[in-house]
């Protein structure tokens, strides 16, 4: 790999691999954590959890790496991942269920326990519509539920964890312009038949469109990471993938408008 | 009339093209395309499931970093797309880490390697002639290979802050000693608890701090300038202090 900490590593002089590493590598870590958290003591403390992570058990996660049979990912991708994960991780150590609840003191009860649900309980949209009605307001439309989530999301954007909140709990769905005739009890059913549908695709099919449609990644990520030829046979593949789920819900006498 | 092509129907969702938007505006049959399409991206994203649940199956960060590479393949990337189709938190994962390994504050840190791309092979000997032609061509971010960032040479000559330093009556300009050699300056400015404020790269040797960097006159700053002297070699000032004084009360 050309890794100049590689040798002292290998040959059990572990400080000094490590010295050299750190120097190589310091500025792009503190980049990707600054990516979550601006705050500087925040920053500075991340650094030294993702430093404890890489050093743990005799710089165990290097050795894993090195490890692999062959370095397939550029080391730089590894460590991004690797620092990524282990933010996540500070933070829910640090933060913890109180914390976090701080953030959302301000908010009005109902986006409180959006807040609660969404973020603190990692329950998807549905399911917080769903425990939202049996529990706390039965007379709550899906149309109302989006405006409600759509407030709470920008409430906790707005914060400096928002990002990775955000990130964890997934993109906002779109509020539709009108309120559709809603029927609260059919929606989750609604939900299964579409998962259903999406289900019968081919894996890589319903790869694409998560990643492109759910993840909003950009087309031509999502053409690399599955080997497609551009970003236009991305476009495509998610059209026919689509086109194939709205067949199969038709098929169950779902139509559009019914979604 | 022409209607629109998957493709761009699909690009317009997401895209929002304003030339596809005047065809769209007068189709109506594009139109029942574009909601339906629209509808069923709401509904999949109102039901995408948790990315909080791990489980044994859950991709390597390894596998992550090679899938977000491009560089899986064979066996090991047919299961890593098995997984992910049923998997939201390590989908996400995935997405997080190539947004966040192409953002471009973490990019410009990155060495500047690329992994060998193994998925569309080439002939041996075409692929050593092209390998010595890299090797031998000073590039940028570009460089085939696994060159990764080499260690700062603190022997170099390093920049000098030479405005502002200490008390001063304006600070909105930042300006500092060329470095022989030097193509490219990183500026970072700190405010009293270590905080970034502004900072910025440029090939100049001064800085203008834009109006949103607000200075409160009597409160102290820090700031510092990298200089690149080579390929993916910095040599650093020392951080340096300094403050804006209060304007007299007429």
């Amino acid at each position: 790999m050309g890794e100049p900490w590689i040798a002292p590593l290998e040959a059990g002089d572990s400080e000094a691999a490590w010295d050299l590493f750190i120097e190589r590598y310091r500025r792009l870590v503190f980049s990707a954590i600054r990516h979550y958290a601006r705050d500087y003591d925040d920053v500075m403390d991340v650094f030294a959890h993702v430093c404890t992570a890489l050093r743990a058990d005799d710089f165990a996660r290097l050795r894993r790496f090195l490890a692999e049979p062959d370095h397939r990912a550029k080391f730089s991708t590894w460590l991004v991942a690797v620092v990524r994960n282990q933010t996540i991780d500070w933070f829910r150590q640090r933060d913890g269920r109180k914390r976090l609840t701080a953030l959302a003191a301000a908010l009005p009860p109902l986006r409180q326990r959006i807040f609660e649900l969404v973020f603190l309980d990692g329950r998807t949209h549905l399911e917080t519509y769903g425990l939202l009605r049996a529990r706390d307001r039965p007379d709550l439309s899906f149309h109302d539920f989006l405006g409600e989530l759509t407030a709470t999301y920008r409430a906790v954007s707005a914060g400096r964890q928002g990002r990775l909140l955000v990130e964890l709990s997934g993109p906002l769905p779109d509020l539709p312009a009108e309120a559709p005739e809603d029927d609260p009890a059919t929606r989750p059913e609604l939900s299964a038949l579409l998962t259903k549908a999406l289900d019968a695709l081919p894996a890589e099919d319903r790869v694409a469109v998560q990643l492109y449609i759910v993840e909003e990644m950009p087309a031509e990520h999502v053409a690399r990471v599955l080997a497609l030829p551009n970003a236009k046979a991305v476009y495509n593949r998610v059209y026919r993938a689509l086109a194939t789920v709205r067949a199969s819900l038709e098929r169950v006498g779902v139509h559009r408008g019914d979604l | 009339m022409n209607h629109l092509s998957p493709e761009d129907l699909v690009a317009h969702l997401i895209d929002a093209d304003p030339t596809i938007a005047v065809h769209v505006a007068t189709c109506p049959e594009c139109q029942e395309q574009v909601a339906w399409i629209r509808e069923a991206t709401g509904q999949l994203r109102a039901a995408a499931p948790s990315r909080w649940t791990e489980t044994a199956q859950c991709l390597s960060e390894a596998a992550v970093a090679a899938f977000v590479d491009g560089q899986s393949t064979g066996a090991a990337h047919e299961a890593t797309v098995a997984h992910l189709a049923g998997c939201g938190r390590c989908r996400a994962m995935v997405a997080a880490v190539a947004r966040l390994a192409t953002t471009a504050a973490v990019a410009r840190e990155a060495p500047a390697a690329r992994p060998l791309w193994r998925r569309w092979q080439v002939p041996v000997a075409a692929a050593a002639a092209v390998l010595l032609t890299v090797v031998a061509w000073p590039h940028g971010n570009d460089q085939i290979g696994t060159g990764h960032r080499a260690p700062t040479i603190t022997a170099a000559a390093a920049p000098v802050p030479l405005a502002p330093v200490a008390a001063v009556a304006d600070a909105r300009v930042l300006r500092w000693s060329a470095v022989p050699g030097a193509d490219r300056y990183h500026v970072t400015l700190f405010d009293a608890g270590g905080r970034v404020r502004y900072e910025t790269q440029l090939a100049d040797t001064v800085a203008a701090l834009p109006d949103s960097v607000a200075l409160v006159p009597g409160q102290s700053y820090l700031w510092s300038v990298e200089a690149r002297i080579g390929w993916d070699r910095w040599t650093s000032s020392p951080l340096t202090e300094f403050s804006v004084v209060r304007a007299p009360r007429r």
